[in-house]
């Protein structure tokens, strides 16, 4: 009965402190005043990030709630180089708190102009994040994520050719959604501990080569049927299911490739785990 | 006839009100009468709104700190909680009014605005109010407790801050980074002071409601388990009266197997997959059926120790009221409470206080874990098998006694066995 009792009480305290974990709002944005170029930089500890296009009128903004006792924000414009630092990064004197990730209320929502040329890199920790990329004019993508949970969404075409786009995933979920609207000539993943989902679904307007480097986990490809579609698989105890693709040594093709208006060529490197394919019929459903 | 109303109004409050914030005399030229009358008006019929920027202190120059004194740079506007910490020293002096210098800049404390016509140059730091910005800042601008308002042709060249306050665009131009941290602490109350600690008869008193409040609050519960659960309680009552020692080690058992009787529960239930939608009450379910037999054993050791004693006074004639269960429970009760309330009234002694504490927390823990055990081994008053009643009560009746021979030789020649007649065993 007494450990009951010493167990509810614990329990009610440990809420308690928990609810007392403040949340700090904090806003920074800036202008546009003609810009035609931005390198953004995020850097992101912990919590729940959101991406998105934001309004012509603002090169940028951060809407933040952060743990004060903890964290403290990242809010830097160069001008001379036209280059922006946002995000939030480990500070203060709050020590490490263990809380679970329904207590862990920190959020970001970031956006940026839609009309200004955006060189994105993103630094991710424990996070869980929605990146919408449609719809801005991005030129280059860098994503690194740590332990975190990461959609990355091009909803809507790229307003401008996107010279590459890198993502390395530690030990984390990943999915890319769209990636045909990314307008990416070249797309480099490299996937640590977990899972990696690439959508190649969206509007094709050229050929493109997708370099994948897997070392531990599920790799799911989802390519749609209308692209010609070459995959060179280099594999070390991994089971790959070609799904209808023609074997040519370590290469499969879709059997149209060779005809094919737009091709999109796979570099695949698998260590261990699976890599599996799913087919997108038209507009990108997926079948 | 509104129009003229609103009119004498402008007039009237153009007269009466305060001018706002306006710049010092001196290094600031103030805008046109008109202007400022339209201002002060529309600052009046905010000021029915917005409670915090009444309260804003009386606009004046923050003086510079002598050399040494505190200074805070406020070129660089990037990292607005480092900024913050540096800002609270200076501004919450521990005795005098704030002084602070800004290299190359003005502080200003209550609201503050730079009219159409003016040009601050340099950063600004306004303290405890708004910072209204029509004309030209050619610098960085930080608000603490206030917001910024850039108004249509107003102009701000380098970043702003609003530590505990909002920035709103109404249509300038501000040619740097906008940085909002809507709380600040820099004004926050401190923490209030830790109250003296009570003497000792305040101690006492406290102590001597809070026992007198847990037990009157079990003799209500008490008395509403004996109106509503009375043959139960008995039940209970006499398995504690009878069988002491098994119920102690009932009960003992019974709390050391409590956690993982409700870790099997929850497994079983979530393996049984259906089961798993039952899982909320089943806890609850659980949680309840231990607290009801914790306390009801409890009462039921009170009212078995108000049996006990109450039967023996009887015995030894003393003449006493009916002898019923409300009064073997108050009686019990007030034993149990005797010694919480010794502890009540000697406990701030030094050692002798905390051996009252242990020795009442002892005996208390004991008499519930017998009670919970009584419970249990009862099956919460439906099984007497520990209860001490080996005849049913019917076997008592006159009728049944002179019909039915319980002993001797009639008795074992009764076809039927040669039990002597039990319930429940």
């Amino acid at each position: 009965m007494r450990r009951v009792v010493l167990l509810a009480l614990a329990l009610s305290l440990q809420t308690g402190v928990a609810a007392a974990q403040e949340m700090r709002p904090f806003t920074t944005f800036r202008q546009l005043h003609g810009e035609t170029r931005l390198h953004a930089s995020l850097e992101y500890a912990a919590g729940a990030l959101r991406v998105a296009p934001g309004r012509p009128t603002e090169l940028y903004r951060m809407d933040l709630a952060f743990d004060g006792e903890r964290f403290a924000p990242i809010s830097d414009y160069d001008a001379a180089r036209n280059a922006v630092s946002l995000g939030l990064r480990r500070g203060g004197t709050g020590g490490v708190r263990v809380v679970s990730r329904g207590q862990l209320q920190q959020s970001a929502n970031i956006a940026f102009a839609p009309s200004t040329e955006l060189d994105l890199a993103l630094n991710l920790g424990a996070v869980d994040a929605d990146l919408e990329l449609g719809g801005l004019r991005l030129a280059s993508l860098d994503l690194q994520t740590g332990a975190s949970r990461s959609v990355v969404r091009f909803s809507r075409p790229n307003a401008t050719r996107c010279r590459s786009a890198e993502l390395t995933s530690g030990a984390a979920e990943l999915s890319v959604v769209g990636l045909g609207n990314s307008r990416c000539d070249r797309v480099v993943v490299e996937g640590g501990v977990g899972s990696v989902t690439l959508d190649f679904g969206g509007t094709w307007s050229s050929s493109a080569r997708v370099n994948v480097r897997m070392a531990m986990g599920q790799l799911t490809l989802r390519l749609p049927r209308r692209l010609g579609v070459r995959v060179t698989m280099d594999k070390f105890l991994s089971s790959f299911d070609p799904a209808g693709m023609v074997r040519q040594g370590n290469t499969f093709t879709t059997p149209g490739y060779d005809r094919a208006e737009r091709t999109l060529d796979l570099e695949v490197t698998a260590a261990m785990g699976g890599v599996r394919v799913e087919w997108l019929e038209g507009g990108g459903e997926k079948e | 006839m509104r129009a003229r109303s609103a009119v004498a109004a402008l007039l009237l409050l153009g007269a009466a009100l305060p001018t706002t914030a306006a710049a010092s005399p001196g290094s600031f030229p103030s805008g046109s009468n008109a202007a400022e009358l339209v201002r002060n008006f529309w600052d009046f019929v905010a000021q029915g709104d917005d409670d915090r920027r009444a309260a804003h202190p009386k606009p004046q120059a923050i003086e510079q700190a002598p050399d040494g004194g505190p200074a805070v740079d406020l070129s660089d506007l990037s990292q607005p909680t480092a900024l913050e910490a540096r800002l609270k020293p200076a501004l919450t002096p521990k005795s005098g009014p704030i002084r602070l210098t800004v290299p190359g800049g003005t502080a200003r404390l209550g609201d503050f605005s730079v009219g159409s016509t003016e040009s601050v140059t340099g950063p600004l730091l306004v303290v405890q109010g708004d910072a209204d910005i029509y004309g030209r800042l050619l610098g960085n601008l930080v608000t603490v407790d206030g917001d910024v308002i850039v108004h249509p042709g107003g102009l701000v060249t380098g970043d702003i801050l609003a530590l505990g306050g909002d920035v709103r665009d109404l249509g300038g131009e501000i040619g740097g980074e906008i940085r909002t941290l809507r709380s600040t602490t820099i004004f926050a109350q401190p923490a209030a002071a830790a109250e003296p600690p009570p003497n000792a008869l305040e101690t006492v008193f406290r102590r001597l409601a809070g026992v007198i409040g847990v037990f009157l609050t079990l003799a209500a519960l008490g008395f509403g388990l004996v109106t509503f659960g009375r043959p139960n309680l008995e039940v209970v009552s006499d398995t504690v009266s009878h069988s002491f020692g098994r119920a102690f080690s009932t009960g003992l058992l019974g709390q050391i197997l409590l956690l993982p009787t409700f870790g099997m529960l929850v497994v079983g239930l979530i393996l049984s997959v259906a089961g798993i939608l039952l899982l909320p009450f089943a806890v609850v379910v659980y949680g309840l059926l231990v607290v009801v037999g914790a306390l009801g054993g409890f009462l039921a050791v009170a009212h078995a120790m108000g049996e006990t004693y109450i039967r023996r006074r009887l015995a030894l004639g003393a003449v006493l009221g009916s002898p019923n269960s409300y009064r073997y429970l108050t009686v019990g009760l007030g034993a149990l409470a005797s010694l919480w309330l010794a502890w009540a009234v000697f406990g701030w002694v030094p050692v002798a206080g905390d051996l009252i504490r242990g020795a009442a927390f002892l005996v208390t823990w004991l008499l519930a874990t017998t009670g919970f055990g009584a419970a249990l081994l009862s099956r919460a008053g439906i099984r007497e098998n520990f209860a001490g009643r080996l005849i049913p009560p019917e076997a008592l009746t006159d009728e049944y006694l002179w019909a039915t021979p319980q002993f001797g030789v009639p008795a074992a020649r009764r076809p039927g066995g040669t039990r002597t007649p039990t319930r429940g065993l």
